[in-house]
């Protein structure tokens, strides 16, 4: 039986469909899920996240979220994702360059602040990293 | 009968109102689309943390979580969500029928130039207020949300509960009080957000299954509440925006309407006497050849 995986955000539902595998990156490691899978809530964090179809490989870069594995469902919870062929390098560097030019001032900012610059640098780097490999 | 040049004058007047009114009803519009697409877009996202929170809801106790404590209940935290500028109908002054009616102790906290205002004219112990930018930037709607909790940790408040225009359509934004902390009851507070959320499918409700959680149940309820408290508010605060918008094109369409019946109006008036003129010319005109023949 084929597994139907959901990737929602809050602006959008980015994936939604049939699916023979997926490989989800959590705050534990990577985990592949295929069919008859046991039930799972886990904790996702910034990463890649692959998905086979028909033998083709699609690859998604998620932020921080929740995965739900129920039966043959999967449904990722992600802020944000986006589509591998959708990265843009360039808007991706600058955004990269903007949160580590804010952290060099680490004492100024809030502990909050300094978490969510983080998570851009981290998103940042996993989205350049899976585009420049694909080369 | 007033004198045609004020009524021409009228006239003149109402037609610049109706233009302003038809021009904001276009501005209002537009941003009203944009509004509701960002409201209702985030739906999906709401179903499946409500699907993941009743899946998590046989591992919890109160002792996991401070939102999950019940309290008694001293002082009442209020964060009003009101519109920055006015001209929007009945929205704000139904809002505030709300908050006019909470006689106990509370505290208030404020997004919204409007709901600020309010507070401060009806002498409300108002903590703190935040500005919001039209199109909301979860990075400020964060600012206020933090602040709140924040004071609800340190028992400055003892509950959360949210004044805001829940969006229903165009037409219907109905002011609402909805408690947000603490979350004391998770059953029944999960039900409330199943029918928030929208038709979650009966079968996932009842299909209890055990879920194996990684790394663990604990750290995944720690991630999943405040997360879910963010989420819930800033949804709030785009519902709000969404019948902002909604309200104010409604109320300059009906400005607009009513401008132009005036000048309909003002038009057969200035007509009527401007003929009355003219009869009364003729008639002078007629009656001195008459006396001069």
């Amino acid at each position: 039986m084929a597994l139907t995986l959901e990737i929602v955000t809050p602006e959008a539902r980015v994936y939604s469909g049939p699916i023979d595998t997926v490989v989800i990156p959590t705050v534990m490691g990577e985990i592949g899920i295929l069919p008859g899978h046991i039930p799972l809530i886990t904790q996702m964090t910034e990463g890649e996240l692959r998905v086979t179809k028909d033998g083709k490989v699609q690859i998604l870069v998620v932020g921080t979220g929740f995965a739900q594995i129920d039966g043959d469902k999967v449904s990722v919870l992600a802020e944000p994702a986006i589509a591998l062929e959708k990265i843009d390098e360039h808007a991706v560097e600058t955004a990269l360059q903007r949160a580590q030019d804010a952290l060099k001032a680490k004492d100024a900012l809030e502990p909050a602040e300094i978490e969510r610059l983080e998570s851009v640098v981290r998103f940042s780097v996993a989205q350049l990293t899976v585009k420049r490999r694909g080369r | 009968m007033a004198s045609t040049r004020d009524i021409r004058r009228r006239i003149k007047s109402v037609k610049n109102t109706r233009q302003i009114t038809k021009a904001m009803e276009l501005v209002a519009a537009s941003k009203m689309k944009k509004a509701q697409q960002a409201a209702l877009a985030s739906r999906p996202y709401a179903q499946l943390l409500a699907k993941i929170l009743v899946a998590l809801a046989p591992n919890t106790s109160e002792q996991l979580h401070p939102f999950l404590v019940r309290r008694t209940v001293k002082t009442r935290g209020i964060l009003l969500i009101t519109s920055d500028k006015g001209l929007c109908g009945p929205l704000n002054a139904n809002l505030f029928k709300i908050v006019a009616e909470i006689k106990t102790p509370a505290k208030f906290y404020s997004v919204g130039r409007k709901g600020t205002q309010f507070l401060a004219r009806t002498k409300r112990d108002l903590i703190a207020d935040f500005p919001v930018q039209d199109r909301a930037p979860f990075s400020e709607v964060k600012v206020a949300i933090d602040f709140v909790v924040k004071q609800y940790l340190e028992g400055v408040i003892d509950t959360i509960e949210i004044v805001y225009p829940r969006f229903k359509n165009t037409l219907v934004q109905e002011p609402v009080i909805r408690p947000v902390l603490p979350l004391d009851n998770l059953r029944q507070f999960i039900e409330s957000i199943q029918r928030h959320a929208g038709a979650v499918a009966e079968e996932e409700i009842n299909s209890q299954r055990l879920f194996h959680f990684e790394p663990s149940a604990e750290s995944v309820l720690n991630a999943l509440l405040p997360f879910y408290v963010h989420r819930e508010i800033y949804q709030f605060v785009l519902s709000t925006r969404a019948s902002e918008h909604s309200a104010r094109m409604v109320a300059m369409k009906t400005a607009k309407d009513n401008a132009t019946k005036l000048v309909g109006e003002l038009t057969l008036e200035y007509n009527k006497a401007r003929q009355a003129a003219i009869t009364q010319e003729i008639l002078e005109i007629a009656a001195s050849s008459f006396s001069s023949a």
